[in-house]
């Protein structure tokens, strides 16, 4: 394998813009913290009481 | 060459870059994901075998009692069964053919970082606090000197400059996520990121029962056996898992640790932007990666871990020790997310990446983690002698 510059593999136009929004990542990542805290407030109030969970 | 003839097929295909972990370790664009269905299957699968496993920790114990395998079946934790039941679960979709159909549905991402919120709720905020400077010190230390020792390794076997930023990230960072960011910041190809992210599972999975041993063989401390399984094994998943196999406090320390490697993601995206941007691929009049990149790659989830530790330390400071009981239900639901993160890893592994990457990024690989296991336990050691969780 070379180890040459790859600036030749297509335009910069043609590839996505990195800095661009990534829907998908954007929605695992902050869904994680939307779900963990939401479970947390959910049994803080005691809407998941102890012995629910198995 | 395999990885030649696979770089030299990427090339003529302009790169797709994934954007989750799934994405990253299957051969399913993101232009021709599954249909719904599949993805619902695939969840369910995981569902299944995580059920499976809960029932596997509660029960086998019971079963061997008495026997020449109670000892064994003692020690055996949920990371074990969740991972042995993910490969041989991995194993039965291959030979039916429905992998690619159901791995939009391994959400490892989303699992390992809602169980790591949840085990916010378990972590007294002043343990954040006073972990947190030895953590970004380790951090500040380890992530430079095994990316750049990797970078420096990746070029004297010649490999090309992104596979070079995509393992030198995966390496120093957080595995899977450092390297979907690296694709991102350096435009690299989807086979490069499929083979990047197979290697990260390949040596995290012997990882998540290797250190634990050597933690035990070498006598460290818990903190200390906790910070090193955080600064060294890749994966933020197989983190959760080793440092469940030592205990609860080692489970504390190695993630505040590996949470803190997380945080550094966006900084290396922006280094490593700045550096294809200007070095490498020299395109004129590029926008300059700045504050709005360094959010962008930002691992959200730490800021969950945090707030939920805040939460729950107020929670506690008010109820006493009646709160324990609560918390030990938030403490079963963290240990639900860590169980389905644990299967999908086991789901996602695959060897035939491997075969396509040929032996150079696994020599890259292996000499980075060597590597890294060093340099992570001296700092370790030095750093966290005598932290009390």
């Amino acid at each position: 394998m070379s180890s040459e510059s790859p600036s030749g593999d297509a335009p910069a136009t043609a590839t996505p813009d990195p800095d661009e929004p990534r829907p998908r990542a954007f929605n695992e990542d902050w869904a994680a913290v939307v779900v963990g805290l939401a479970l947390l407030a959910l049994v803080l109030i005691g809407a998941i009481p102890e012995g629910v969970i198995p | 060459m395999a990885t030649e003839n696979a770089d030299a097929q990427a090339a003529a295909e302009p790169a797709a870059p994934a954007t989750s972990e799934t994405a990253a370790l299957t051969d399913t664009a993101p232009a021709t994901r599954a249909p719904w269905g599949f993805i619902a299957l695939g969840v369910l699968i995981v569902l299944i075998l995580g059920a499976v496993t809960r029932f596997l920790e509660q029960h086998v114990p019971e079963w061997a009692a008495g026997t020449a395998f109670a000892e064994v079946a003692a020690a055996v934790e949920y990371p074990v069964y969740a991972i042995v039941l993910g490969l041989l679960g991995g194993l039965v979709i291959t030979l039916t053919g429905l992998r690619d159909k159901v791995a939009d549905g391994f959400r490892t991402e989303f699992f390992i970082k809602t169980g790591l919120v949840l085990l916010g709720a378990s972590i007294n905020l002043s343990v954040i606090a006073r972990a947190a400077g030895p953590a970004i010190a380790q951090a500040l230390i380890v992530v430079p000197t095994v990316f750049l020792f990797t970078w420096w390794l990746a070029g004297r076997l010649g490999l090309d400059e992104k596979l070079r930023a995509l393992l030198s990230s995966a390496v120093s960072i957080c595995g899977v996520s450092a390297a979907i960011t690296a694709a991102g910041a350096v435009r690299a190809r989807r086979e490069q990121l499929a083979y990047t992210a197979s290697l990260v599972i390949l040596f995290a999975l012997p990882s998540i029962f290797l250190l634990p041993w050597l933690a035990d063989v070498l006598n460290l401390s818990t903190p200390v056996a906790g910070a090193w399984i955080g600064g060294n094994i890749d994966t933020t998943a197989a983190v959760a898992a080793a440092g469940a196999l030592v205990g609860e406090e080692a489970l504390q320390i190695a993630a505040v640790v590996k949470s803190t490697q997380n945080v550094l993601m966006g900084l290396v995206a922006v280094a490593l932007t700045a550096y294809f941007t200007y070095r490498v691929e020299r395109t004129p009049g590029s926008a300059r990666p700045g504050l709005g990149t360094l959010w962008t790659r930002f691992p959200k989830f730490v800021l969950g871990f945090i707030l939920a530790s805040v939460v729950a330390t107020i929670y506690l400071n008010q109820v006493g020790d009646a709160g324990a009981d609560t918390i030990g239900v938030v403490n079963d639901l963290r240990t639900w997310f860590l169980i389905l993160a644990f299967v999908s890893i086991g789901l996602e592994f695959r060897l035939t990446r491997l075969r396509e990457a040929g032996w150079k990024p696994i020599a890259v690989f292996g000499g980075a983690a060597v590597f890294n296991l060093a340099l992570a336990l001296l700092l370790a050691s030095l750093l966290f002698r005598g932290f009390e969780a």
